[in-house]
Formats: structure tokens, sequence, C-alpha cells
């Protein structure tokens, strides 16, 4: 009977612990140590920089490589449906996995990983362990060099849901006041307002600077504190109230490459619940295109002096 | 305080002094790498002090004194770690697939280019009379050439840059990173690279000579303190000493290697006084030991490099070893001739014997042996006509 009642305690505690943050975006720190050994949960880490994962990472996750997993490596574009399933079965992901997604450079390409989820319908599913891996190596927390297998799963996914992908002619018309979205911008302040092309130690890979017409500039940094973690889901709202982004109109974020923007996309969607979709194309490709309205303050010309 | 203290204290004052910075540094961010590097900077300074781990001065033993000792040590060292970055690979990468290759091995493209670079290579360091890890190593023993070879160094790392771009195009776009098992699989890959350094071992142990020093196995307390601190280290031990620097070094941080912070340094410099073209093709995607603009103070790789050069004097200290000399001319000329070849050399084949040979061995890539074959018969070639010349030594 005791050994019955130890076990109902141990079960129910599980369940209440993979419940409390179920509907929640974020994860903490403490909360994922609680659950490593949770078999609904699956770790998962994206990082941008090679050889992070393999030399030490969060007991039992596993990986995504977003140069071979999450995007598609000969056309510009998000990963394919086949392929993307087949990596997600592999890692022993289901239906009903709750997934922590996690990495490192301030979480950006965890929370673009986030957004590639939620394009093939698991976004529900999908949280982010708030601070990243910088937080986590912060407080000293265990790392392990293993390699985990998972049990392949039968995971079927849903064809790209393009609601949340902002393309060209969705922002061009945005652009032209065609289209009553609000635009958030959230490279710095330099790369908005058209002073520099790209930040430093960054290819100057756009022929204009500035930024889109009717874009606001709220760089991502200001909704995180600084270990990393986001600010309180109130203060969040001031800050894109600020700028009048206030959830009445649907919003299209934006930023060079399309992954710094996920982490604001993460934000504005699943913190506050807003209607947002990213622009994956962003600077790299507006910036380029040709006879597009472009909202150059500091007036820097390319190659002009 | 007499000369044998002094020899005590001086190495462990700059072995708390080491101990101290790593403790310091690793409260930075991403420091804990940092810390890590300078410590393995340390370790692998003090075991080529001890062992005259010298890529150059082993092969010249061989070539002209006929003892094996320093080749066996390379062997050894090239053999174990090929073992200990097996044991890592076969984890990070469970089957080698095209496609997939384990992160930052040095698995470098493999074509004429690499063939020259390493035959330069390998000249120049018969002329400077040290591969560069052991002129970074002697300049902790004082060597009045050392100092010159890695000026030069410099200087040909700069020519590097600069002739660089012509040879992506004409050769390197080309050439295919040959990853061995890509092709016939961990295990042939671990066989065939054992039986190679057996084949070579045999040969260097055929070449040698009959005469030997008689060793006592008597062992106390004065005779393994001499054995530790003054005398050089057995081969074996130190083949293996090496690679398992080289294996934890790839476990927990890169591959081993010497240059990348030279050569980060010549790159940043030449960069902004407009020397080096803007753009150099394709070195950023290769692998190898990877040069990068510098915009921090601390790097992995420069760390490591101070490590060897701070313990590897505190290990010629203590074992009365640390000689300066005033260099003479020909330390001069000899050091910056030597050292320009070995740095173009290093440049053009992203990395020196052990970023290509010694980490490109180990990770199974075709790579390191195209640069032991190239770079050893340079280095024949070198050593032939500093003899014939009269000017070696």
């Amino acid at each position: 009977m005791k050994r019955f009642y130890k076990a109902f305690i141990f079960v129910s505690g599980l369940l209440l612990a993979a419940t409390a943050q179920a509907s929640e975006p974020l994860v903490t720190a403490e909360w994922l140590q609680d659950n490593l050994k949770n078999s609904s949960v699956r770790v998962i880490e994206v990082s941008v920089d090679t050889g992070v994962y393999e030399r030490g990472h969060i007991p039992g996750s596993g990986n995504l490589n977003w140069h071979v997993d999450l995007v598609d490596p000969v056309r510009r574009d998000i990963a394919t449906r086949e392929k993307f399933q087949e990596k997600l079965q592999s890692l022993g992901i289901d239906k009903d996995t709750t997934i922590v997604l996690y990495g490192d450079n301030n979480n950006w390409f965890a929370a673009w990983g986030a957004w590639v989820f939620d394009v093939y319908g698991l976004g529900d599913q999908v949280k982010l362990l708030d601070g990243g891996r910088k937080l986590w190596e912060a407080k000293g927390l265990p790392l392990e060099t293993n390699t985990s297998e998972f049990k392949v799963t039968k995971l079927e996914l849903p064809e790209r849901d393009n609601k949340l992908r902002a393309r060209f002619t969705d922002v061009l018309a945005v652009a032209e006041g065609k289209n009553d979205h609000h635009l958030i911008d959230i490279r710095s302040k330099d790369e908005f307002s058209g002073k520099v092309f790209a930040p430093e130690g960054v290819k100057e890979l756009s022929l204009r600077a500035g930024h889109i017409p009717s874009a606001v500039n709220v760089p991502w940094g200001t909704i995180v504190k600084e270990d990393g973690t986001f600010k309180s889901p109130d203060e969040i709202k001031a800050i894109y109230a600020a700028k009048g982004i206030d959830g009445s109109k649907p919003v299209i974020t934006y930023c060079r490459i399309g992954e710094r923007s996920s982490h604001t996309w993460f934000a504005l969607k699943r913190i506050l619940g807003y209607d947002v979709k990213n622009y994956d194309g962003s600077w790299t490709e507006y910036g380029n295109a040709v006879g597009v309205p472009i909202t150059n303050v500091s007036g820097t010309v390319w190659t002009g002096k | 305080m007499n000369l044998l203290s002094t020899r005590v204290i001086v190495p462990l004052l700059i072995l708390f002094g080491l101990a101290y910075l790593a403790n310091s540094i690793s409260g930075l961010e991403g420091g804990r790498s940092l810390a890590f590097s300078l410590l393995t900077g340390a370790a692998f300074g003090i075991v080529l002090q001890r062992s005259r781990f010298c890529f150059l001065c082993n092969f010249r033993d061989l070539v002209e004194q006929r003892d094996p000792k320093g080749v066996i040590a390379i062997l050894v060292a090239l053999a174990a770690g090929v073992v200990f970055y097996h044991i890592v690979m076969m984890a990070w990468v469970p089957v080698p697939i095209l496609g997939r290759l384990p992160p930052n091995a040095h698995i470098g493209p493999v074509g004429p280019v690499l063939g020259l670079a390493a035959f330069v290579f390998g000249l120049g360091m018969a002329m400077s009379g040290s591969c560069l890890s052991a002129h970074i190593y002697r300049l902790g023993e004082g060597s009045p050439v050392s100092p010159f070879a890695l000026g030069g160094a410099a200087i040909g790392f700069l020519i590097g840059f600069m002739t660089w771009n012509p040879l992506y195009l004409a050769s390197v776009a080309n050439s295919p990173s040959v990853w061995l098992p890509h092709s016939i699989g961990y295990p042939a890959t671990i066989a065939l690279s054992l039986g190679v350094c057996a084949f070579l071992a045999v040969i260097a142990l055929k070449l040698a000579s009959a005469r030997h020093t008689a060793q006592s196995d008597f062992i106390d307390l004065a005779s393994a303190m001499k054995a530790v601190f003054v005398e050089r280290w057995p081969p074996i031990t130190v083949g293996i000493l090496v690679a398992l620097i080289s294996a934890f070094a790839f476990l927990r941080i890169a591959p081993l290697g010497v240059t990348a912070e030279l050569g980060s340094i010549v790159r940043t410099a030449g960069t902004a006084a407009a020397v080096i073209p803007d753009t150099l093709l394709g070195l950023d995607t290769l692998r190898g030991c990877a040069t990068i603009i510098k915009n921090t103070v601390f790097s992995p790789n420069g760390l490591f490099v101070l490590g060897m050069v701070l313990a590897s004097f505190a290990a010629a200290f203590g074992a009365g070893q640390f000689q300066p000399k005033r260099p003479t001319l020909r330390d001069v000329i000899r050091g910056s001739m030597g050292g320009i070849l070995m740095g173009w050399g290093a440049m053009t084949g992203l990395g020196c014997t052990v970023g290509v040979l010694l980490s490109g061995v180990h990770a199974g890539a075709l790579s390191g042996w195209v640069f032991l074959v190239f770079c050893s018969f340079g280095a024949w070639v070198g050593l032939f006509a500093m003899r014939r010349f009269s000017i070696a030594r």
C-alpha cells in the first residue's frame, strides 16, 4: 500500500510538473532540471555554432543543425515537410511530446526553430528554455557529451501553415499602404536608420541601407533582461505599446535574415498572444529588391562617398 | 638563494601564475573554454619541452644520427591519437555518412596546393632548425633563432594571404576534403592508420644504429626527480601524452593547432593596412587552423600559445635548460628565412605539423597524411641542402 501511495505521489507529481507549464511558452532552468527524466518532454538544442552541442549539451537532449535540418540547403527556404518530419521522428517526437528548445546566441536560432515547428503545426507543443544555453551554463548546471538514442516515432506533420510566414509581396503591400499590418524591424538602431548595411563582423549582403517604410524599430534586446531571460509579459506589452503595437492589427517581424526576428516573433505570438508573422526573407531580400520603396534616414548609399 | 632553489621557485611561481590566470579568466563569458585552453597549452608546452618533441629535430635525429627515439614518439602520438579521436568521433557521428563531419575536425582540402605548402613548410623547418610548434616552446628555452623564426612566420603568413586567392581559384576550390571514414568506415580507418604507423616505426627502428645507452632499472627519489625534471622523457610516454592532449582538446574546445592566433593577428593587421585582399576566397569555409579578424583580446588559441610559452619556460628553467644566447647574424638569417617559408606553408596549407599533420591524422583526414609525406620530403631536401652548402647549425 505504501509503495502504491509513493508511486501515486510520484506520478501525480510528474503530471503536475509537466502540466504546470504545459500552456506556458517558456520554461525555467529549474523546471527543466526537474523534468530531464520526464519521458513526455524532449529537449532539443538549436545552436548556431558547430560543435557546441557535441562538446556538452543538456542531459538527454537531441540536436537540430539549423544549416541542414531547419532549412532547405539548396533553395532559400525552410526545410521541406518530408525532411523535417523524418528528422523529428528520429528525435523521438510525437503528437503529445512537450518540446523544449534552447540554444546559444541568446536563443536566436532556437526561436527560429520554434517558428519552423509552428509553421508545421507543432507550435503549441514547443517551449523555449528561458535564457537559453547561456543561462544554463552561467548557473553551472550539468552538461553531458553522450549522444542520446531516441525511439523513432511515426509522427505525421501537416502541410505548412503559410499564415505564419510573411512573404515579400505581403511586406511590399504594407510598405505601399495596401495592407494594414504593423511592421517591426528588430535590428539595431544604426541598421534601421541606414547608417550601416549590416552589424559589425557580418557581411554586407544588401545593396541598400535603411528599412521598410512604416516599420517601427524595437531592437530584439529591448525585451530581454541582463541574463538573457525575457522580461515580464506586462513589461514586454508596454515596450511595444509605446511604439504603437498593441495587438489590434496583425504584425510582421523582420531583421536581416529572419533569425533574430524569430525571437521577437516568439515574444509577440507566444507570450502576448498577438497575431504575428515572421518575414524570413527580411532585409537581405527586401533591401536587394528592385523598385521598392525604402526609408533611408541616414542617406548612406552603396559604394557612394 | 642558491641556484637549485631558484630552479625550483621560479617554475613554481610561473605555474601558480598560470593557475591564477586560468582561475581569473574562467569567470568571463566563455571563460571556461579560455581557461581550459590556457591550461592545455601549458600541458602541451611542458610535454614538448621535457621531451624535445619537435617534428624537425626528431626527423633529423633519425636521418643524421640514426637515433629513432623522437620519430617513435611522433608515431606513437599519431597512432594513439587516432584511437582516442575515434572514441570521440564515433560518439559524435555514429554513422559516417556523406555530408556529416565531426564538428571542427581538421579535415582539409587535398590537392597540389597542400602538397606544395607542406613541402615548403618542410624546407622552412630544415632551414630554421625547428617546426613552428617547437619554435614556440623554444622561446621558453631562450632560443636565439625562435623569435626570428616566429617573426618570419608572420611575414610568411602575410605573403600567404596575398597569394591565397589565385591559388584558391586555380586549385583549392576543386580540391576535395577527404575524410577516410566516409570512404572506408571507422574500423578500416583505424586499422589503416595504425598499420601505416607500425610500418613507419619498423623502418625507423631498422635505420637505428646499434649505439645505445644502458639504462638502470634502479629507481629512488633522486633518480625519479632527475628523470621527470631534467632528463628527456621516454618516447612512448611522450607519444601517449601528446595524443591525450590532442584528443582532450578536441573533445572540449577544438583540435590542437598553434598557428591560428598568429595568423589571425597578421590577418587583422594586414586587413587594416589594406595589404590583404578584402575577400579571401573560400578561406573561412575550409577546415583547419582558422584565421579570423580579431575583435577580442583573449582567444582560445592565443591563450593556448601563451600557456605553451610560459610553461615551457618553467620546465626549461627547472631543468637548467633555459639558456638564452645572443643571436648571431646566421641565427637571424636562418630563423627569418625558414620562418617565412613555414609561415607561407602554414597559411596556404591551413596549419602546420600540429594543426594539419597531428590533428588531421588523428581525425582520419587524408590531408594529415599528405602533409606528413610532403613535409618530410621538404625537410629531407632542406637538410640535404643545408649540409651540402655547409650552412647547417
